[in-house]
């Protein structure tokens, strides 16, 4: 029994993923439709789980639905719309729509009971046929399977509304999913940023609350929450920009702060979190508490499993700051004008740019060398973009540079851009032409030689644009990843889970 | 036989022969004497050749004297026929390429290389043309004007290049090259400060381009046709800008409105010509009244389709004493009172624009005639108000009327009587006046004799013997349009014997034959333009006498006649100068006919309107061939419907 309540816990917490990523969609795409879409995923779970479940299970949900429409009768029929319309918009949590569901489980239940009820009244009558006990077993295995996908489904209208309560409290993160703006761009951050969260930390937490069965529904701010919170600014893109100058900008005077230093080997370590009994190293803590688990039941204590919080008293410690390991460096310690850095991903980063070689080299242009590569892919998308030349051979990334440029110099133009004279050297009949003009005119003799710059031109506009075609569909592909990143992984688990068991009943 | 030029010398000659405009008339002189060929020779600065069979001759013959080549109607004209037909050591100025095609960038830059002093290029409407061609133009440093309007290609690349290579030009004109942005006349204001006219119609640049425009010095006219991205605040920026703007034309401009009218006539104080026509359609009095602030310099004001009170026109009439040319084409609210406190005022006015103005009466003809004795220009299309009355008036008093148009006015004889007074008419349109017959034509026909343009378009009631009238009055005639007319036959046509009439509308004569066409033909060697469409009686006998009488057509429709293969590829192959056909629905000619006909003229095509179906069964070599030659085809999807 603790065991399926486990899975079951398994199940309600990815559900509830399945749940708030349902509702970021319905924001981001400001669609009528998908609202409705939202809704049918919800509360008709059989219709929206086979798209996305393993083929066992996607016959049984067949199998489920016709039961559902032959034999459940119009009894239930209103109970289910009056779900569908009360649990929508799913943000807010709506008990009425609550207590109708579980007036529906309980009818189903009923039903279910009253079916084994009847089995075993007439089970002397099956022994003769045994098709029809076989018959009535499905019936009561489909009746099962419905109660507990609404049971999840209701249970899983349950996490949002916890989600919204959190979200009201913390004003970024308000920002972040307030339904009135438009703009896709945020909307895609939006939904960038959140896989990871909802993958690493909140899943895992979830999971660990429910796992030790603890009464997380009662607490108005549990843990997860708080994670996703503090993990967004560790994100590697922050981490970027709040790049090494930070403490610049503070001017925090010397002394008021711890000044630390990291070793070399240290700074370079792919992982950060090592298990003290295999040694086995991991990028994240809450991986490594995950995996301590399999070292004996002591590390699975409620309290070894919680992300170590922050001390009460560890906003009264002194600031700390950080110091390069590399003599002579601006940012160590014992250079004259210290500059310190702010986190470790920043001596991390700066270690590696600054006192490293460069290991990785562009795939395109393979002239432009990084050490961090976070740096080569912000190059690579934008790496054979400079399309814009200048007569002087500058070339530039976007035209209102070039223009601005051409316009301080006297006597540079625009470099012509290759593809057109791609376009006219391809052309059927220009070939003869220059044939024919070459044989009586002198004259061409002009700067740009005819055919010398036909395949100069070809050339060239095959070096610049392939690498631009590639890119853009990188940045697609990249987009697309994303999304899939987003709608894949709460998903995938659910349906194998599920189909497991239910194929196990 | 003593010779003339001891007399007349030859510099006195050439000093006659500048006052002599007339093509015809040079010609006449020409064939006075050698020594009237030569000083003709000496005289001559720019020709315009048909044909470029004749151009290297004619070019070694003025190769001295001549500056201006005018290129634009010749056919087959190419990168090679291009660098072969100019001669090297020249004294071009300037050169028309206008609608060549077939020439590409190599050409123009051979063009530019052996005409060093160029400095004048006309390329519009070349669609083709991009970058490289304005990259090839930009070569000729000494460029002061340059046309590449419609070169659709061309982006603010190309743009940059003539920026940067001719930065002594003077007159730009860009309009319909969509590809341009603010970046670029942004660079090209920073270049090229002479710049005195610009046009940027129709481009989809903002605002910023027009900031950026209003630093250039010595800018007088520009042309913002079409722009729809440009608004108030753009003319904001032109009214504090460096230039004094003479003309500025910010017609069909949709988010322009009164309020940056307002703000540009504030700012711009020497506006000679505003066209604010097709703006945004509510005309507040605030513009109006700032229009006295500039009071004596306007000359030119178009206003079409603006909302105007009568009170307003009153504003103008008291403030715009030099008004010449007002234009209230479709504007709503102007009536006769209007217009009597309009011409009271601006009494110099030359051309009135009253057309679909329909509260206008014959008591505004009648203050116009009091008013304005010097008015040249009348266009009256559907003033259906108007009558006879106001017409006699017109024509009694404004003795030097040039041009009227009276399209669907409902007009009859009578009026005809009157208007035949003026005896200077150079236009006159009575298109759709049913009213309109043999007897008021006749009345034109013998007073009218300067007439080069008759529009009869739909005047149903006309007969052979009208058609005699004018033809055997009016010998000057250039354009002529006898749409549905039905009622003229061949015998009319047969006494259409008019040398100079260049352009010919005969669309829907169903009665006129081959034959009727025959006579035509030679009567009128000088067509250029004919439109036969729907003339079903029409067979390959009248292409026969049109290949062999109008050597110089250029542009023909002969849609729906009864055409065979064989007509149609005598007359695509013979007619050397045809450059645009239309032949949509030749039932009568098969595949390979067309096939035939279209590979005859290939190269000289430049644009040819076929039925769709065709696409498919035509052979894709000719289509391909024809689009790199130059040739644009336009494939019209209509039902076959007979129309009477």
């Amino acid at each position: 029994m603790k065991q399926t309540i486990g899975e079951l816990g398994i199940e309600l917490s990815s559900d509830s993923k399945m749940d708030l990523k349902l509702t970021r969609n319905s924001e981001s795409f400001h669609n009528p439709n998908s609202s409705n879409y939202n809704l049918n995923s919800f509360n008709q779970a059989p219709q929206y789980f086979p798209n996305l479940s393993p083929t066992n299970f996607l016959s049984r949900a067949e199998n489920l639905q016709q039961n559902l429409k032959t034999k459940s009768t119009n009894t239930f029929e209103p109970n289910l719309n009056s779900g569908m319309a009360t649990q929508n918009p799913p943000l807010d949590w709506d008990p009425h729509a609550m207590l109708s569901n579980l007036s529906f489980l309980e009818q189903k239940i009923h039903e279910v009971q009253s079916l084994v009820q009847s089995i075993i009244e007439q089970q002397a009558e099956f022994s003769s046929r045994p098709s029809e006990l076989a018959t009535r077993q499905q019936l009561a295995t489909a009746d099962l399977t419905c109660i507990i996908i609404q049971l999840i489904s209701t249970a899983g209208s349950l996490l949002p509304s916890i989600k919204n309560t959190l979200l009201s409290n913390n004003p970024a993160l308000r920002q972040l999913v307030n339904p009135d703006f438009n703009n896709n761009l945020k909307c895609e951050g939006l939904m960038r940023n959140f896989p990871e969260t909802a993958k690493n930390s909140e899943y895992e937490d979830l999971l660990r609350n429910l796992d030790n069965e603890a009464d997380w529904m009662k607490e108005p701010n549990p843990p997860p929450e708080s994670d996703i919170v503090d993990t967004n600014p560790i994100d590697e893109h922050d981490l970027k920009e709040s790049d090494d100058g930070d403490a610049e900008r503070e001017h925090l005077p010397p002394g008021s702060y711890i000044v630390l230093q990291l070793e070399k080997e240290e700074i370079l370590a792919p992982h950060t979190h090592f298990c003290v009994i295999c040694g086995k190293g991991f990028k994240r803590d809450a991986n490594l508490r995950m995996h301590m688990r399999g070292h004996g039941d002591e590390y699975k204590t409620p309290a070894a499993l919680a992300k170590p919080s922050k001390e009460p008293g560890s906003d009264a410690h002194p600031v700390t700051r950080y110091s390069c390991p590399f003599v002579g460096c601006k940012r160590n310690k014992e250079h004259k004008k210290f500059q310190p850095l702010k986190t470790i991903l920043c001596v991390k980063n700066h270690y590696k740019r600054s006192h490293c070689d460069k290991s990785y080299t562009c795939s395109r242009c393979h002239a432009k060398k990084f050490s961090v590569i976070a740096d080569l892919k912000t190059h690579e998308k934008h790496c054979g973009r400079d399309k814009w030349q200048c007569s002087c051979g500058t070339t530039f990334s976007r035209k209102d540079k070039l223009f601005g440029h051409v316009a301080l110099f006297q006597g540079h133009t625009p470099a012509l851009p290759m593809d057109e004279v791609k376009a006219s050297g391809s052309g059927q009949g220009n070939d003869e032409m220059t044939e024919d003009l070459g044989g009586y005119n002198g004259n061409f003799a002009s700067e740009e030689c005819l055919t010398g710059m036909d395949v100069k031109g070809i050339d060239e506009s095959r070096a610049y644009f392939s690498p631009m075609n590639f890119d853009g569909f990188g940045a697609l592909d990249e987009f697309g990843r994303g999304g899939f990143d987003l709608e894949d992984n709460p998903f995938a688990f659910i349906p194998s889970g599920f189909g497991q068991r239910s194929g196990d009943s | 036989m003593c010779d003339i030029t001891t007399v007349l010398s030859v510099d006195l000659l050439a000093q006659v022969l500048d006052w002599l405009h007339d093509s015809r008339d040079l010609k006449s002189c020409r064939l006075v004497s050698r020594a009237f060929l030569q000083a003709e020779r000496m005289h001559r600065r720019a020709i315009r050749p048909l044909r470029l069979g004749p151009l290297p001759v004619l070019l070694r013959r003025y190769v001295g004297s001549l500056q201006s080549l005018d290129l634009s109607s010749c056919p087959s004209l190419d990168d090679s026929a291009l660098s072969l037909s100019i001669p090297c050591p020249n004294n071009l100025r300037s050169v028309s390429l206008s609608r060549a095609t077939g020439v590409t960038w190599r050409g123009l830059e051979v063009l530019v290389s052996v005409c060093p002093k160029i400095e004048a290029i006309d390329i519009s409407h070349c669609v083709g043309f991009g970058d490289r061609e304005a990259a090839a133009v930009a070569k000729a440093c000494w460029l002061k004007e340059l046309r590449i309007d419609k070169c659709l290609n061309v982006t603010d690349v190309g743009l940059a290049k003539v920026a940067v290579g001719c930065s002594r030009l003077e007159k730009l004109g860009i309009k319909w090259c969509f590809e341009i942005s603010d970046i670029g006349i942004d660079l090209l204001v920073k270049k090229c400060l002479e710049l005195r006219e610009l046009d940027i119609s129709y481009l989809k640049v903002g605002n910023e381009s027009l900031r950026s425009i209003a630093s250039l010095p010595k800018l007088e006219d520009l042309a913002l046709v079409g722009c729809e991205y440009l608004d108030d605040e753009g003319l904001y920026f032109l009214s504090n800008g460096n230039c004094s703007l003479q003309s500025i034309d910010v017609s069909r401009c949709e988010n322009v409105t009164s309020v940056g009218l307002t703000t540009l006539a504030e700012g711009q104080q020497r506006l000679r010509k505003i066209n604010a026509g097709n703006c945004s359609p509510v005309l507040t009095s605030t513009f109006v009244s700032k229009l006295c602030t500039l009071g004596d310099t306007l000359i030119i004001l178009k206003l079409d389709k603006l909302q105007l009170s009568a009170s307003a026109l009153e504003i103008v009439g008291k403030n715009c004493r030099n008004l010449f040319e007002i234009g209230l084409s479709k504007c709503n609210g102007v009536n006769d009172e209007g217009i009597s406190w309009l011409v009271e005022g601006c009494t110099h006015l030359s051309t009135i624009d009253l057309t679909c103005c329909l509260l206008v009466t014959d008591k505004s003809l009648l203050s116009i005639a009091a008013c304005c004795r010097g008015v040249k220009c009348l266009w009256l299309e559907s003033c259906v108000l108007i009558s006879e009355k106001g017409l006699d008036q017109i024509a009694t008093c404004c003795t030097d009327l040039k041009e009227i148009d009276l399209t669907d006015c409902n007009v009859n004889d009578n009026a005809l009587k009157c208007l035949s007074r003026c005896s200077e008419l150079l236009v006159l349109k009575i298109g759709l006046c049913s009213g309109v017959s043999d007897i008021g034509l006749s009345f034109i026909g013998t007073n009218c004799s300067k007439l080069l343009e008759l529009d009869l378009y739909r005047c149903t009631a006309i007969t052979d013997d009208g058609l005699a009238a004018i033809s055997n009055g009016c010998k000057r005639l250039k354009k002529l349009n006898l749409c549905y007319c039905n009622q003229i036959s061949d015998t009319g046509l047969s006494h259409l014997q008019l040398e100079e009439l260049s352009d010919l509308e005969l669309r829907g004569m169903v009665r006129i034959t081959s034959s009727g066409i025959t006579a035509m033909a030679v009567g009128c060697r000088s067509l250029t333009q004919l439109d036969l469409k729907r003339c079903y009686s029409i067979d390959d006998a009248g292409m026969w006498a049109l290949a062999q009488y109008t050597e110089n057509l250029r542009q023909l429709t002969i849609s729906y006649c009864t055409v065979t293969g064989l007509g149609l590829c005598h007359i695509l192959g013979s007619l050397r100068c045809l450059q645009d056909v239309k032949m949509v629905h030749l039932s009568w000619v098969s595949i390979e006919g067309f096939e035939l006909a279209l590979r005859a003229s290939c190269g000289k095509l430049k644009k040819v309107k076929l039925l769709g179906k065709l696409q498919d069964v035509l052979s894709p070599e000719l289509l391909q061939t024809l689009q790199a030659r130059g040739c644009r085809i336009r494939w019209v999807n209509k039902p076959l419907v007979f129309k009477g």
